[in-house]
């Protein structure tokens, strides 16, 4: 990092008013989210029968949704907590970035499960009659803990800088003012004040990483307890952890380019932050590869006549246009374009991210509905078309507007508060100058 | 030229008209069986089977109106019953108490089955004989079984010779056989002698066992059975497994082992974020 003033670190990284673009870009996330919510007030009057879920594929793209954002969610994890813990201190102004990914990333999950029970008032149900051997009920309680150690992540590193914040007045409008001063006016840069603050932080990076873990492992077993072709698998935690892992710092690649070129980050969010973070996608990718190789090639070698008919039609039947997608978007492409030092460059960077992150997606769909499709034991006298799942409007609506819905909390997030933590900025520039002395 | 035209258009017309009057004709041949039953000397009914024969395969015939018919096949007096073949083909008629005059008139009967033709199907008929019989179950204490068959002569039951009959105990998907043995037949006093060798067999909680003697698609007598109840079975003490804890139980009966692990990680985890939280109250109450 170059040699920066204080005041002038400050300045470049005090929130800034949205402008023409970012209000476009506002605008058109509400216009998703309006339309998401239509269509949702549009299943809730007409039940789920507005969906293309069937008595074959009774979880749709809400689940693929789901598990997208529970995977997204744990680049928080993985940036805030195992680099932190250590040591890599590189990863710093991505540290926030990865923080409010993770939050609004597991806030839109908790609200697409619910989406996909159809009925959201009988979600109190799952309380009053839940079973603690289901592993749904692991998921409502991981997922809320995760939820938690997330917000407090955030919060804590952002006190010192809310004390900055409050010193700029001229630059805050008043109601963001009575936020700083509701959030930390009690934040006076005391030693003990810091001490406290870097122990709590020290506390959530070790409790948040078996948390995390905990988080889509359950997920997995959210399919890996149920007995059938391509989930009946021992691997399933594991390889739901590398896919999330991937998802996640490609969501971050995307983030750092864009806040990097929209809000003139460029000393703070540097090529050398592209070219590691790059290394650890690919490392990631090919981590996320190897376990698609274990679980496709064994069963594919063995070919056993249940897993056959879910096998075929992904290499080469009906699922194998989305599938080749997916694993050559979300994996080889990426890994083709971040190996070499050109490719960790921001602009190659930020495509790779973008082809992780919407490769992951479609990698989410193909692990859920697919093998609904093809259970051990076939239903009787169903009708043709249940054979066959195609997302509805409604889906589409609702999910794209979740999609719209994450980006716009971090859009918020980002107008309201610092996106690169400003005091650890200080600070570490403060001891770079000391260590060069 | 156009006379020709017409011609082969009237040709093509006529041929067309013919095979569809063809195919409206065509039907295919009903084919009726009877069954008569005879359970534990209490409960007496028809069984008509309907089937037929497309493309070389028999299919049973769904939706066929049958009437069944005692000692004659026409008479409104002699009608026992209308029924309707189900999937399988079958139709079931329980014997109704307004026959019972006819019934006991002789001691053999000729029962009839009638369809009424449809537009797929010709009328169609069957009989069967039956003569009357039943089957009577005695038991030894060192757990032996007598059977006899008995055909109604006149007035008086006469034993039957050289019929084939099983023995056997009921359960609840089928019957199992008393010994190895699958098949009797009965000798010149119309019984059968079959050991019981099923020790501690599970019977109800009082050790009861049901033992039933069959006749199976005789062609003189139908399908006969008697049933005996015999206390030769173990006295099954159920057990209740729906408080025990186990992975499949239901909400608050997990396993111990379960309940500890989970509430344990839960209650450490959330004691760290609020430890946590008192933390930012001592953080705020430090910079008042």
């Amino acid at each position: 990092m170059e040699n920066l003033e204080k005041e002038q670190i400050v300045q470049d990284l005090l929130p800034q008013e949205f402008g023409k673009q970012g209000k476009i870009w506002v605008a058109c996330l509400i216009a998703l989210c309006v339309i998401g919510f239509i269509a949702y007030c549009h299943q809730l009057s007409k039940g789920l029968v507005v969906t293309a879920m069937r008595d074959y594929a009774s979880w749709g793209i809400y689940i693929s949704n789901f598990v997208f954002f529970v995977a997204i969610s744990l680049v928080g994890s993985l940036i805030t907590a195992v680099l932190r813990l250590t040591d890599v201190h590189w990863s710093t102004p991505l540290t926030r970035i990865a923080e409010i990914i993770a939050v609004s990333a597991i806030t839109f999950a908790s609200i697409i499960i619910v989406v996909d029970m159809g009925r959201p008032d009988r979600f109190y149900n799952l309380f009053l009659h839940g079973r603690l051997q289901s592993p749904i009920v692991w998921d409502v309680i991981v997922i809320t803990t995760y939820f938690f150690i997330s917000i407090l992540l955030l919060y804590f590193p952002l006190l010192p800088d809310l004390k900055i914040m409050l010193k700029y007045k001229d630059r805050t409008s008043k109601w963001m003012y009575k936020l700083y001063s509701f959030l930390g006016s009690f934040w006076k840069d005391k030693p003990e004040q810091f001490k406290i603050t870097d122990k709590a932080i020290n506390i959530l990076s070790i409790t948040i990483i078996p948390v995390a873990f905990s988080i889509h492992t359950v997920t997995s077993w959210l399919f890996a307890t149920t007995y059938r072709p391509g989930w009946d698998s021992t691997n399933f935690g594991a390889y739901f952890i590398s896919g999330a892992f991937l998802v996640g710092s490609g969501g971050v690649l995307v983030a750092m380019y864009v806040f990097r070129s929209h809000y003139n980050l460029k000393k703070y969010i540097t090529y050398d932050h592209f070219d590691k973070m790059g290394k650890v996608v690919v490392m990631l990718a090919l981590l996320y590869l190897y376990f698609n190789v274990n679980e496709f090639l064994v069963p594919a070698f063995k070919m056993k006549k249940p897993e056959e008919e879910h096998l075929r039609g992904l290499f080469t039947g009906e699922f194998a246009p989305i599938f080749w997608f997916a694993i050559t978007t979300s994996m080889l492409l990426p890994i083709l374009i971040l190996v070499t030092k050109k490719g960790r460059r921001p602009f190659p960077a930020f495509i790779a991210g973008i082809l992780v992150v919407i490769g992951s997606w479609f990698k989410r769909y193909i692990i859920v509905t697919p093998t609904l499709l093809h259970p051990f034991l076939p239903m009787r006298d169903v009708p043709a078309s249940y054979h066959h799942y195609f997302p509805t409007w409604e889906e589409w609506a609702i999910c794209i507007g979740s999609l719209a819905g994450a980006l716009l909390v971090i859009t918020f997030f980002a107008r309201i508060f610092p996106i690169i933590p400003i005091h650890e900025t200080i600070t570490e520039t403060e001891e770079h100058e000391h260590d060069k002395k | 030229m156009n006379t020709i035209k017409n011609k082969y258009i009237g040709v093509i017309l006529l041929s067309f008209f013919s095979i569809v009057s063809f195919a409206q004709d065509a039907k295919n041949d009903l084919m009726l069986s009877m069954g008569y039953y005879n359970n534990n000397n209490l409960t007496q009914y028809l069984v008509a089977h309907a089937k037929t024969k497309i493309d070389g395969k028999f299919q049973m015939v769904p939706d066929v109106t049958v009437k069944f018919y005692i000692n004659n096949d026409s008479a409104a007096t002699n009608l026992l019953g209308t029924a309707i073949t189900n999937d399988k083909g079958d139709a079931v008629l329980m014997m109704p108490p307004s026959a019972k005059a006819e019934w006991m008139k002789s001691a053999k009967h000729t029962f009839a089955i009638v369809s009424t033709a449809s537009k797929l199907y010709d009328e169609a008929k069957a009989t069967v004989d039956v003569s009357k019989a039943k089957l009577k179950i005695d038991t030894t204490d060192d757990k032996k079984l007598i059977v006899t068959l008995l055909e109604l002569k006149d007035t008086a039951w006469v034993p039957v010779k050289a019929v084939d009959l099983k023995v056997a105990i009921k359960r609840l998907d089928g019957d199992l056989n008393v010994n190895e043995t699958a098949t009797y037949t009965t000798d010149s006093t119309g019984t059968i002698t079959a050991e019981f060798k099923r020790d501690s067999l599970p019977g109800d909680k009082e050790g009861n066992l049901t033992l039933i003697a069959k006749v199976e698609d005789n062609d003189i007598y139908g399908n006969l059975t008697a049933e005996r109840v015999v206390k030769w079975g173990s006295k099954f003490q159920y057990v209740s497994q729906f408080d025990r804890r186990t992975l499949f139980a239901r909400r608050g009966h997990s396993p111990w082992w379960l309940e500890l692990l989970a509430y344990a990680i839960v209650v450490s985890v959330w004691a760290v974020l609020i430890y946590l939280i008192g933390q930012i109250r001592k953080i705020k109450q430090l910079g008042v």
